[in-house]
C-alpha cells in the first residue's frame, strides 16, 4: 500500500470546494490561513497578455520526508501506506517541521496547540472504508484522483501510465506523491503553467524512484 | 377540483395547477424510532439525500447525520445534473443550518422600522399580529377592511426555491392578490424571454459534446451552474472544447479560455450582429437548416446587410478588433458543434432582450439546435399536478404595473417598476402590505435607498426567512423558517438531456422554534381564513348575491366549495404528497429508489454506471434526449408581433446604447464569486474564511496615477448613492471600469459575521429598467471614485 494523489490541475477553476470539504471533513480550524489544502495562484503578464494559473495543492506525503526527520518528539511520523501524519499529542510546536517542509504544507492549529496538515483523510475517511478523500469527492471538475501506487489496476496507476506528469520541487529530493498531469494538446498552456526547470516524468521513470524511496523508508511506516 | 374562472375579474394569468401540501408534525414524528434510538449511547449514523439550497442549482448530496447532528455534506453520485459534486457553498451549507445568527423564533416589532427592536413571540402571537396588528402597525384585517376587501392591496415577493410555488399558491391563488414580484426581474428574465421568443426554449447547452463555445458575460468558473461548469472545464484547452470568452473583466473563466476579448460593457449586441453579418454575407450559415426551420430569414438577412453591421462597425462600438470578430464568426460556423452560450444572470444593458434574441438567432444560423453538441430542448419527466380551488374575489383589482412595460409578464412583475410606482404614488389603489419570503430586495434591487423608502411606506411588512437580512429589519412580523437541511421539499423534476426527478429530504428536524415553509403556509392559512372570509362577506357583492338567504351551514358549504377556505391546499403533508405522486406515476419501486438515493429516473438501476472513483454515466448515449423537437423546431428571426408592442421585431442596434463614460469616471460592473451566492451566504463562517469582504477592482495603471494602493479606502459615488470600499488595483479590468462583487455590505447588525464587511452595490446602481420586460439594468451606471 502506497497512497498518492494525481492532480489534473488543468481542470481547476479555483472554486475552493476542496478547501471547504476538507475543513468540514477534518474539523480544520477556522481562519483563512488555516488550510490543510489550498489552490495556489499565479497572476502574471507575458508579452502584454494576462494569464492566471491555478495549482491545487496540499501535503505531498513525501516518501523521503524531511519533516519526519527533524521532529524531535516523533510527532511527525509515517504510517502504513506511506502517509505522513502528525501525532498532535506529541507535538511541542517547535515548528521544525514547518521549516523543513519544502511545500509550506503545515500550519499551527491554535485550538489543538499543535501542527496540522493534510492526512489524505486517513482517519476521517480512509480508515472508515471510504476510497476517496473529501477534496477529491467534492471537486466539480474532478481534479484529484486518490489511490494506491501499488495497485496496478487502480485509477491512479492507470492515469500515471497514460499521461506524463511532474512533481513540485523535484530537486528537493523528498520524493513527493502529488503527481501533476502535464496538460495534453495545449503546449502553450503547458509551457506557461510548468516551470522551465521542472522535470517531466513518465511512470517508467518515476516508478524506480518511488521504489527506492519506499525501500529506504518503509521500515519506519507504523502500523495503524 | 376545477374552478370556473370566467365571471369575475381576477386572474389575468393562468391558474397555476399545483398543490403543495403543508407538513404537520405530530409528536409521533418528533420522537420517531430514529430519534429514540439516538438517545442510546451508541452513535447512530445515517446518510440522508438532500438537494442543496445554497443557490439556484439544486445539486444533490447526502447529509451525514450523527446523533441528530449533520457532520458533513457529501456529493450524490446519482444526479445527472450535479454529477457527484458539491461546490464550496454546498459544502458550507452546514453553517447555514447551524448559523448562530439564525432567526430562531417568531418576532414582533416593538421599536421603529429599521432599528432592530423586536420582541420574541409565540407562533400564535405572531399570526395574531399579522391579523390584528399591534400599537406599532396595522394588521391585515384592518387594511383589507379599509380597502373593502381589495386583495390587491397586498403585495408579495419570494426568491427562488422549491417552496416558492407554495407561497405563490397561498398568496396569489388563495388570498388572491395579483401583485407579485420575485427574483426574475433582477435575474435572467430577458435571457429566458429572448430565447423563448426565438427558439421556443432557453434550452440546455450540451457542453459535453460541444466543440466551440462563445461564452459572453457568463462566468462559469465563478458563477457555477451545474452541469455546465463541470462539463466545460474538463474539456477546455486542447481537449475538444475551444472557449472564446467575452467579458469586460479577466475572470477565472477567462483564465481557462483559449481566447479573451475585453468587450465594452453593454455592447454585446453589436458583437453578435457583426458575427451575424459575417456569416450571412459570406453565406457560411447552415443553409439546409435555415431553409427548413427559420422564420423570416430573408427579412433578417436584408436587415443585417442593409444596416451594414460589419466587424469594422462593431469594432468601434465593442472595442474588439474587427479581424478577431471575423475570425470568430468563421471559426464558429466551421466548427462541428458550436454554441453561443445562452448565459444567465441579470440584465446587463437596456438592449438585453434584443441581445438574447440575436444570440439565439445566431445559434440558429449554425443549425446546431436540437441535436447532440448543440443547444437542446431535452426532456422533462412529468409529475402530476393537482388543481387549486382558487376563489374569485369581486373586489380585487388587477395588477397596477402592467402598462409600464411592452410585454407584461403574466405572473410576476418588475421589482424596480413595482417599487417606484408605489413610491411615486402612481398606483391606482393603495398597496399597503408586503408579504415577503426568502428575499432581500435591500441588497438585490438597484437603489437601496428607494427600497428602504418603499418598505417604510407599507402599513404591514411580514417576512418569512432564515436569517435576519437587511430587509427583515424593516419587517413588522418575522416568521423563522427551517433551512433546506431541515425540511422535505416538494418533489421536483429536472428537465434535461438526462432528466431525473429529485427529492430533498429533511436531514434533521427544524431547529429552535423554526418551521418548514409549508407548515407556515398552512398555519397562516388556518389563522387568516375565517377572518378574511368575513371581510369578503362584508364587501364582496358577488359573494353576497350568491349567499343571500343562505343559512350558516349553507354559507359554510359555499365557502368550502368555492375555495374561500384557504386551508384546503394543505390536506396532505409534503411527504404524503410526494409519496402519492411518485407511487401513482412510477410505482412503489421508484419511490423506494427516490427515498434512498434522492434521485430517480426510469431505468436508473440499469443506466447508472460508475466509471471511476469520480465519475458516473447516467444514461447510455443512445438513450439521452438530444433531439426532441424535430419538425416542430422553429427559429423566429423576424418576430413581427413584437412590432405591435413597440419592440424591434428583429435585433437592431441603436446608437443610444453606445458605451459612454465621462472623462475621469468609471462604468460600474458587478458579478459573482464561486464562494458565495448573494447576501444570503455572507454570514456563513466557513465561506467567510475564503472571502470576507468585497473589494473595488480598479485598473492598475489608473490606480498608480491616482496614488491608490491595495486596501486603500475609496468612496464610490453614483447619482443615487455612495459606498465606501477598499481598493484592489489589478490588470484584470479596463481603465474606465470598476468592478465589485455583489452581496456584501449588509446593514443588519443581527448578522454579526457579515456586518461591517464590504459594500452593497445596490446602493449605487441606478434604478434603470430595460423597456421590454422591466428587468433591472445592472451595468449602465457611471460612478466617480475618490480616495478617502
Amino acid at each position: 500500500m502506497n497512497y498518492a494523489m494525481v492532480l489534473d490541475y488543468q481542470n481547476c477553476i479555483n472554486c475552493k470546494a476542496c478547501e471547504v470539504a476538507c475543513k468540514e471533513q477534518n474539523n480544520v480550524e477556522l481562519g483563512a490561513d488555516k488550510q490543510r489544502i489550498w489552490v495556489g495562484q499565479t497572476d502574471n503578464v507575458i508579452f502584454g497578455n494576462l494569464f492566471v494559473n491555478f495549482y491545487p495543492s496540499q501535503c505531498n506525503h513525501c516518501l523521503d520526508a524531511p519533516c519526519v526527520d527533524v521532529c524531535p518528539t516523533q510527532a511527525s511520523h509515517f504510517v502504513e501506506g506511506g502517509l505522513v501524519l502528525v501525532d498532535q499529542k506529541k507535538c511541542i510546536l517547535c515548528k521544525g517541521c514547518m521549516e523543513a517542509c519544502p511545500y509550506d504544507a503545515r500550519f499551527v492549529d491554535d485550538e489543538r496547540v499543535a501542527v496540522d496538515k493534510c492526512t489524505f483523510c486517513y482517519d476521517t475517511r480512509i480508515l472508515k472504508g471510504e476510497t476517496t478523500t473529501a477534496c477529491q469527492a467534492t471537486c466539480p471538475t474532478k481534479v484529484r484522483m486518490f489511490g494506491d501506487l501499488d495497485d496496478e489496476n487502480g485509477d491512479v496507476i492507470q492515469l500515471l501510465k497514460q499521461r506524463k506528469f511532474f512533481v513540485l520541487k523535484a530537486k528537493e529530493g523528498t520524493v513527493p506523491k502529488l503527481f501533476y498531469l502535464v496538460p495534453e494538446n495545449d503546449e502553450e498552456y503547458a509551457l506557461q503553467s510548468i516551470g522551465h526547470n521542472n522535470k517531466i516524468y513518465t511512470w517508467d521513470e518515476m516508478s524506480p524512484i518511488i521504489e527506492a524511496a519506499k525501500a529506504k523508508r518503509s521500515k519506519q511506516w507504523k502500523k495503524s | 377540483m376545477n374552478v370556473e374562472i370566467s365571471r369575475r375579474r381576477f386572474l389575468q394569468g393562468s391558474v397555476a395547477l399545483s398543490i403543495l401540501g403543508g407538513m404537520s408534525f405530530s409528536s409521533d414524528k418528533l420522537f420517531s424510532q430514529e430519534n429514540k434510538d439516538s438517545l442510546s449511547s451508541e452513535k447512530k449514523t445515517k446518510d440522508v439525500p438532500f438537494l442543496c439550497g445554497m443557490c439556484v442549482n439544486k445539486c444533490a448530496g447526502f447529509a451525514r447525520v450523527e446523533d441528530g447532528v449533520i457532520k458533513k455534506l457529501n456529493p450524490n453520485p446519482y444526479f445527472p445534473k450535479s454529477r457527484n459534486m458539491l461546490c464550496p457553498r454546498g459544502n458550507a451549507g452546514i453553517h447555514t443550518l447551524y448559523d448562530p445568527d439564525r432567526l430562531k423564533y417568531p418576532l414582533i416589532r416593538i421599536g421603529e422600522r429599521g432599528d432592530g427592536k423586536y420582541k420574541r413571540a409565540s407562533w400564535d402571537e405572531a399570526y395574531d399580529a399579522i391579523l390584528h396588528g399591534t400599537d406599532k402597525f396595522k394588521g391585515i384585517l384592518q387594511i383589507l377592511d379599509e380597502e373593502k376587501d381589495n386583495r390587491a392591496t397586498i403585495g408579495y415577493c419570494n426568491g427562488e426555491g422549491l417552496s416558492k410555488e407554495g407561497f405563490e399558491d397561498l398568496m396569489g391563488q388563495k388570498i388572491g392578490t395579483p401583485n407579485y414580484v420575485d427574483e426574475i426581474s433582477i435575474c435572467l428574465e430577458t435571457t429566458l424571454a429572448g430565447y423563448f421568443n426565438t427558439i421556443g426554449t432557453y434550452g440546455e447547452a450540451d457542453l459535453k459534446n460541444c466543440d466551440y463555445l462563445i461564452i459572453a458575460g457568463a462566468n462559469r468558473a465563478e458563477a457555477i451552474i451545474t452541469p455546465d461548469t463541470m462539463d466545460m472545464f474538463k474539456r477546455n484547452r486542447g481537449r475538444g472544447l475551444k472557449i472564446i470568452a467575452i467579458d469586460p473583466r479577466y475572470t477565472n473563466t477567462v483564465a481557462n479560455a483559449d481566447r479573451w476579448y475585453a468587450i465594452n460593457p453593454g455592447t454585446d449586441l453589436a458583437f453578435v450582429l457583426a458575427l451575424t453579418y459575417v456569416v450571412i454575407k459570406e453565406e457560411l450559415y447552415n443553409k439546409d437548416f435555415v431553409a427548413k426551420y427559420a422564420v423570416g430569414f430573408e427579412d433578417y438577412k436584408k436587415h443585417i446587410l442593409s444596416n451594414n453591421y460589419t466587424p469594422q462597425w462593431a469594432e468601434k462600438i465593442t472595442g474588439i478588433d474587427a479581424d478577431e470578430i471575423y475570425k470568430t464568426a468563421v471559426e464558429f460556423m466551421r466548427a462541428i458543434n458550436p454554441i453561443y452560450y445562452q448565459g444567465r444572470r441579470s440584465v446587463f444593458a437596456k438592449n438585453d432582450f434584443q441581445l438574447r434574441r440575436a444570440m439565439a438567432i445566431f445559434q440558429g444560423l449554425s443549425g446546431n439546435l436540437d441535436k447532440k453538441g448543440g443547444i437542446v430542448f431535452g426532456k422533462k419527466i412529468k409529475l402530476p399536478k393537482e388543481d387549486i380551488n382558487a376563489p374569485m374575489y369581486a373586489q380585487v383589482q388587477e395588477r397596477f404595473d402592467v402598462k409600464s412595460v411592452a410585454i407584461p409578464p403574466d405572473k410576476t412583475g418588475s421589482w424596480i417598476l413595482f417599487r417606484n410606482i408605489i413610491l411615486e404614488g402612481k398606483n391606482p389603489y393603495p398597496v399597503r402590505a408586503m408579504f415577503m419570503r426568502k428575499h432581500n430586495p435591500m441588497s438585490g434591487v438597484p437603489n437601496t435607498t428607494k427600497t428602504e423608502q418603499f418598505l417604510r411606506k407599507m402599513d404591514l411588512n411580514v417576512m418569512i426567512d432564515i436569517l435576519p437580512s437587511d430587509t427583515t429589519m424593516f419587517c413588522d412580523v418575522v416568521l423563522p423558517e427551517a433551512s433546506y437541511l431541515e425540511r422535505t421539499s416538494p418533489v421536483a423534476s429536472y428537465g434535461a438531456i438526462e432528466p431525473a426527478i429529485v427529492q430533498r429530504k429533511a436531514s434533521v428536524e427544524p431547529l429552535y422554534e423554526t418551521k418548514t415553509p409549508e407548515v407556515i403556509y398552512k398555519e397562516l392559512a388556518q389563522r387568516l381564513t375565517k377572518p378574511l372570509w368575513k371581510n369578503t362577506l362584508k364587501y364582496d357583492e358577488d359573494v353576497q348575491d350568491d349567499t343571500k338567504g343562505m343559512d350558516p351551514s349553507a354559507i359554510e358549504k359555499y365557502y368550502k366549495e368555492n375555495g374561500f377556505d384557504l386551508t384546503d391546499l394543505y390536506e396532505k403533508t409534503v411527504e404524503e404528497a410526494n409519496r402519492d405522486k411518485v407511487i401513482k406515476t412510477f410505482g412503489e419501486e421508484a419511490w423506494k429508489i427516490l427515498e434512498e438515493r434522492g434521485v430517480y429516473y426510469p431505468n436508473i438501476q440499469k443506466y447508472h454506471k460508475k466509471l471511476n472513483a469520480n465519475e458516473s454515466e447516467y444514461y447510455p448515449d443512445d438513450k439521452k434526449y438530444y433531439t426532441t423537437k424535430k419538425d416542430k423546431l422553429k427559429v423566429i428571426m423576424n418576430f413581427k408581433n413584437l412590432a405591435k408592442k413597440g419592440v424591434d421585431p428583429m435585433p437592431t442596434w441603436h446608437d443610444r446604447w453606445a458605451f459612454k463614460v465621462p472623462e475621469g469616471q468609471f462604468r460600474l460592473i458587478t458579478g459573482r464569486h464561486a464562494q458565495f451566492t448573494q447576501s444570503g451566504t455572507t454570514n456563513n463562517i466557513m465561506l467567510r474564511d475564503l472571502i470576507r469582504t468585497n473589494y473595488l477592482w480598479i485598473n492598475q495603471d489608473v490606480a498608480n496615477k491616482r496614488g491608490i494602493e491595495f486596501g486603500d479606502d475609496l468612496e464610490v459615488k453614483s447619482s443615487v448613492g455612495k459606498i465606501n470600499i477598499k481598493a484592489f488595483p489589478t490588470d484584470r479590468i479596463a481603465y474606465n471600469q470598476i468592478f465589485l462583487l455583489h452581496g456584501f455590505g449588509g446593514t443588519s447588525k443581527e448578522m454579526e459575521f457579515a456586518y461591517g464587511h464590504g459594500a452593497n452595490d445596490a446602493l449605487i446602481i441606478e434604478d434603470k429598467v430595460e423597456p421590454v420586460y422591466g428587468g433591472a439594468v445592472m451595468h449602465e451606471t457611471n460612478v466617480e471614485v475618490r480616495k478617502v
